[in-house]
């Protein structure tokens, strides 16, 4: 679902709320004014029947038979009155009361009927009157106290509907957003690391699943500029190759064109001298000449190897056990050049999926040049630790030497860049960085001339159901 | 020819030991140095007629002693031997005024001709 779609229904969710809250409310304040519109009438038939009992107590105490009369008058009153108001009271107290609202009058105006008809008067029929009198009056009192007493209750109910509908909808309302955004978020989080990790050069797809909404767009084009950088970069180190081609003819020219010219002149010097030679000298002539061969061979060896795809041997190995390795191998190196060594391994790393020999060669490698740049008292720092996120393991390989200069920083991995005179091929960087490359790492330099030098290089952790690559 | 002085400097340690054996043969008094550092503190102790010197060597390279034998003893004839061959290290190389110039792989006959006619003449 669209991001657009989500706040929509969440915007439209919280209005139906409130809608709903409204009319209920409003539902509620139609019930309160049917019920005070009963009252009122209940008020003034209360008024009516009070009049009722005053005519009754004078014929009681006057023997005034004029009061009854008053009375059925009075009671024919109040039953125009009920009728009129039947629907109102029938809304807000129900048929059954108006009925014994009705049957409480009829009986009343029968009874003083009676009395009024008859010319005894009996006591029995008076009492009737002042039962049938009082009667009315209860029943009227009780109708009208209890439809206060609802009126109470449906408007402090109310009040406990609005409030917690309120709450209700400040929470909904919180929580929608809550959720939409916080998707949105962990979203943008995860498009900010991999940008920044494209900004890195590390041209990594996003893995996780790719959401269908605006920003799972986005992923998709960081995914196809990611691929497309990554191409290009190809594209950039392929053309940069072709460049390295003509010094690499120019360094493969000058590498040969010594031996070749060493054997020429052997071979020239033998025939010059060759009279005045011993049987010895002569055996030595050839010997040296083989060993101008050698070299010769040893420089082509050293191309092609470089040259030619290496087989990977990769399998899960603990990189913490490849570097104490390497350490072993360059430790009379190290004793030589009188460079104190501290190492910090960090302890549980994950494993990693590495042809160990390449990773061996690679540190051994950064650990040569460290040294090669140290003189006598400078310190050498190795380091080991998982990166944040647990899917990469960092190696440090940290000098105080002499440092590379600014201007040179940006070569250091190009081919046939040495800062080493004659005694480097320039190309151990090079070879180390394609190796850290083709295990989906990164390898990055920082140095400052005076100072020191640092080599970083990140290995991705071994993950036990991603797929082996071979 | 009798005791002539040539000194040969070269990085590559054949170079200076084949034009030794060629070169005493024909009665020169050759001297070898693999760097141009102790070459130039020998040539203050003495004289040499000629000296033949690599191009690309570490520290010292035959530029510079090129350019300090002309300066302090310009009578001394200088050979340039070089892996390039190009026309830029030629022209500089005789910019510097430098005698003859060899690229390698170095003809001993040629050379040997050189130094012949560099004595001959005054």
């Amino acid at each position: 679902m669209k991001i657009v779609h989500k706040i929509n229904l969440a915007n439209i969710s919280v209005i139906i709320l409130i809608a709903l809250t409204g009319f209920f409310a409003f539902e509620n304040l139609n019930h309160v004014l049917t019920k005070l519109r009963f009252t009122e009438i209940a008020d003034d038939l209360n008024a009516s029947f009070l009049e009722m009992r005053l005519s009754e107590k004078n014929y009681f105490l006057y023997r005034d038979t004029s009061a009854l009369a008053e009375i059925s008058k009075k009671i024919g009153e109040s039953m125009m009155t009920l009728e009129s108001v039947k629907p109102d009271i029938i809304k807000a107290t129900g048929e059954k009361n108006f009925e014994g609202l009705k049957s409480c009058l009829t009986r009343y105006l029968t009874e003083v009927d009676a009395v009024r008809d008859s010319a005894a008067q009996t006591v029995e029929m008076q009492a009737g009157v002042r039962e049938a009198g009082q009667k009315l009056r209860e029943f009227s009192d009780q109708i009208t106290h209890l439809e206060r007493s609802r009126v109470n209750e449906i408007l402090s109910f109310s009040k406990r509907q609005l409030f917690s509908s309120l709450c209700f909808i400040l929470i909904a309302a919180i929580g929608l957003r809550y959720m939409t955004f916080f998707k949105i978020l962990k979203t943008l989080k995860q498009i900010k690391r991999v940008v920044v990790s494209i900004s890195e050069g590390n041209f990594r797809p996003v893995e996780t699943e790719i959401p269908d909404d605006e920003l799972g767009s986005v992923m998709t084009a960081i995914n196809a500029m990611s691929k497309e950088l990554e191409d290009r970069e190809e594209q950039i180190l392929q053309s940069k190759k072709l460049a390295s081609l003509g010094i690499l003819t120019a360094g493969v020219a000058h590498e040969l064109g010594n031996p070749l010219n060493n054997i020429s002149m052997i071979a020239q010097t033998y025939m010059e001298v060759y009279d005045s030679l011993s049987k010895e000298d002569r055996i030595d002539f050839m010997v040296k000449i083989e060993e101008e061969s050698h070299r010769i061979k040893h420089i082509v060896d050293n191309l092609l190897d470089f040259s030619r795809p290496k087989k990977s041997k990769s399998k899960i190995a603990d990189l913490n056990d490849v570097v104490l390795r390497s350490l072993k191998l360059v430790q009379n190196m190290i004793h030589v050049c009188n460079v104190e060594t501290s190492i910090n391994l960090q302890e549980g790393l994950p494993p990693v999926f590495i042809d160990e020999d390449q990773i061996l060669e690679v540190l051994i490698n950064l650990m040569t040049n460290s040294l090669q740049a140290s003189s006598r008292g400078d310190s050498l720092k190795i380091i080991t630790r998982l990166l944040e996120g647990d899917e990469y393991i960092e190696i440090t390989v940290e000098d105080t030497g002499k440092g590379i200069p600014h201007e040179l920083l940006a070569h250091v991995f190009d081919p046939f860049f040495t800062t080493k005179g004659n005694s480097g091929t320039g190309l151990g960087l090079f070879v180390s960085y394609g190796i850290i490359k083709n295990h989906q790492g990164v390898m990055k330099v920082d140095s400052t001339e005076g100072v020191g030098t640092c080599f970083t290089i990140e290995l991705p952790a071994y993950k036990a159901n991603t797929e082996e690559e071979a | 020819m009798n005791g002539q002085r040539i000194m040969v400097i070269d990085d590559e340690n054949i170079v200076g030991k084949m034009l030794k054996a060629v070169l005493e043969q024909d009665g020169y008094n050759v001297e070898t140095f693999l760097g141009g550092a102790p070459a130039l503190a020998r040539l203050q102790e003495e004289r040499f007629d000629v000296v033949i010197t690599d191009l690309k060597m570490k520290g010292i390279d035959g530029m510079e002693i090129l350019l300090k034998v002309k300066k302090e003893w310009p009578e001394t004839k200088v050979i340039m031997i070089t892996a390039f061959a190009g026309l830029d290290a030629a022209v500089e190389a005789l910019r510097g005024k430098v005698d003859d110039f060899f690229p390698k792989p170095v003809k001993i006959k040629d050379l040997k001709a050189c130094i012949e006619r560099l004595l001959s003449t005054p």
